[in-house]
């Protein structure tokens, strides 16, 4: 046997982790069982705590603690804008910019009918209820690959009915970025919604 | 555009091998398996990202007993530094000065290569799909955009046929459907543009070159499989799709129409008037390229001189003197080149997977 059986079950068991292969998952084992034993408590104690006090924010699908995630309790926050991801990650790419207000909808993915992908296993319903009243605009940040761009006309065809605004995130240069070093697709979006100046 | 040098690391047969190629012609000489199409192939992975002979995967082309291949060349002109890694069970990458690309095909329109080889015959002999490779292959060293609209249409296409087998087993909305269909509407419909306008642009110097090289008329016509509208036709095709499990209509259905004095090439050719179809198809290329990017491109000519009579010989080695652009021919003499070319080329010989001038 390579490994003493519980370092064995500890490899496996974060081998099993995304991004993290055979090797990363050795290093990884190793290191935790040489840590002190209240961190490595700490550590396991916090996995079961998050797994088991963070559900789906019952408004806008984000992990929450409680029934309203802190963003959609926010009286601050302007709760006629919804901003709809695909991935609970992606809210907080745009919460760290500081500078958008309004609220969320997580749809915990994007439709691929390669993977059995379809608008019944994302979060699609949740979000046409949320419409009823005085929703002013509905902003689509799903990445702009070609699952992403059907996401957002699918939702962009539901919606429309509906009366409300709906918006895509812009394509372009990446700020700072160098014109040279820009893959042509993103160029020639950049290009194609060029601004007058 | 030319290749300044070329530096190989364990792949195929090379160990660690550098390459000062001139920028005119380069005759490389050498026996058979001792490395002269290898080195040529190492070129053609720098500017297109595949490989190309056909490999189940890089392992095949990572020298024997080493984990990772390396494959850099240096670009004379702007100061452009090409890399392509290929490591066993791993993705293959590649690298413009030192940063990674996303896709190894972000590689293609920096050095832009027209490859000559035996199986160029296939583009006027085999089935459909051997000249739509061809169009894609040099639309997209041409135009980045097309390389763009090219893969959204595949992945496109994989996503609308993997919901056309569900629909066996559980119930799939129209709309569900409508949101592929509208993407391979615009990303297809932007391709047959291009295509179109590649294969009239082609037509006009291939059907001259034709002439030169044997006095027959070439012609050339794309063809769509379908009529009107893209996504019209992908609405109204479903319910006949549904029981293939594939997309009927589309430019990954489309054919390129090669014909010699007025007769389908592919089933009424000679073997002698497919091998000058293709001959002048891939020289028109070249021409097209130099006029499409204002320079000519790589020419790369794989052991292809035995294949041809005299008289296709001396008019493609005429063409590249005269094309006066960077040039890699193999062969296993060197006077299978002719005198003229000898006289002109560098000649380097390879000799167990080391290159050295000859």
């Amino acid at each position: 046997m390579l490994f003493a059986k519980p370092l064995g079950d500890l490899i496996s068991q974060l081998e099993k982790l995304p991004g993290i292969g055979p090797k990363s998952a050795q290093r990884l084992a190793f290191y935790l069982v040489r840590q002190p034993e209240d961190d490595v408590r700490m550590l396991s104690e916090s996995l079961v705590r998050a797994k088991q006090a963070l559900r789906f924010c019952e408004r806008c699908q984000n992990m929450s603690e409680l029934a309203l995630c802190s963003i959609c309790s926010d009286a601050k926050r302007d709760q006629t804008t919804i901003c709809v991801v695909a991935e609970p990650r992606d809210v907080a790419a745009v919460e760290r910019i500081n500078e958008y207000h309004g609220t969320y909808h997580v749809l915990h993915g994007l439709m691929s009918p390669m993977d059995g992908i379809g608008p019944e296993n994302l979060k699609v319903r949740e979000l046409l209820a949320r419409l009823g009243g005085e929703m002013a605009e509905v902003i689509v940040a799903t990445n702009p690959t070609i699952e992403g761009d059907a996401t957002a006309l699918y939702l962009a065809k539901l919606l429309k009915p509906t009366g409300v605004k709906v918006t895509r995130l812009a394509y372009g240069m990446p700020v700072g970025g160098e014109l040279d070093y820009a893959d042509s697709a993103t160029l020639h979006s950049a290009l194609e919604y060029r601004r007058e100046l | 555009m030319s290749l300044q040098r070329l530096w190989l690391s364990n792949y195929r047969n090379f160990e660690g091998q550098e390459w000062l190629p001139s920028t005119g012609v380069n005759l490389v000489v050498g026996a058979n398996a001792q490395g002269k199409t290898n080195l040529l192939e190492a070129v053609a992975l720098l500017s297109s990202g595949r490989i190309l002979r056909s490999v189940k995967d890089d392992s095949a082309a990572i020298r024997l007993g080493e984990d990772a291949a390396e494959v850099l060349g240096e670009i004379r002109g702007p100061g452009t530094e090409l890399k392509v890694v290929l490591r066993r069970g791993q993705r293959r990458r590649a690298f413009l000065n030192s940063v990674g690309m996303a896709k190894t095909s972000d590689l293609l329109g920096r050095l832009p290569t027209v490859v000559f080889s035996n199986s160029d015959l296939a583009i006027v002999r085999e089935d459909a799909g051997e000249r739509r490779r061809f169009l894609d292959l040099e639309l997209s060293q041409m135009y980045p955009v097309y390389l763009r609209h090219l893969s959204m249409y595949k992945r496109a296409l994989e996503q609308r046929n993997a919901l056309l087998k569900q629909v066996n087993h559980q119930r799939v909305e129209d709309a569900s459907f409508e949101i592929w269909e509208a993407q391979l509407g615009e990303h297809g419909k932007a391709m047959r543009e291009y295509r179109h306008r590649f294969c009239g642009e082609l037509l006009v110097k291939a059907s001259r070159i034709h002439d030169e090289l044997g006095s027959e008329v070439l012609d050339l016509a794309y063809e769509e499989a379908d009529f009107g509208d893209l996504t019209e036709a992908l609405a109204s095709g479903r319910a006949r799709e549904i029981h293939r499990g594939t997309t009927q209509v589309g430019p990954h259905r489309d054919d390129l129409s090669i014909s010699v004095n007025g007769k389908l090439a592919r089933n009424y050719g000679s073997q002698g008037q497919q091998r000058t179809a293709a001959l002048s198809l891939k020289l028109a290329t070249i021409e097209l390229i130099q006029d499409t990017l204002g320079e000519p491109p790589v020419i790369l000519l794989d052991d292809v001189l035995s294949e041809l009579d005299m008289h296709r010989r001396e008019h493609l080695l005429s063409f590249v003197l005269h094309t006066q652009t960077q040039t890699i021919l193999t062969c296993t003499e060197a006077n299978q080149a002719g005198s003229e070319v000898q006289k002109d080329a560098t000649i380097f010989s390879v000799r167990a997977g080391n290159v050295e001038p000859a």
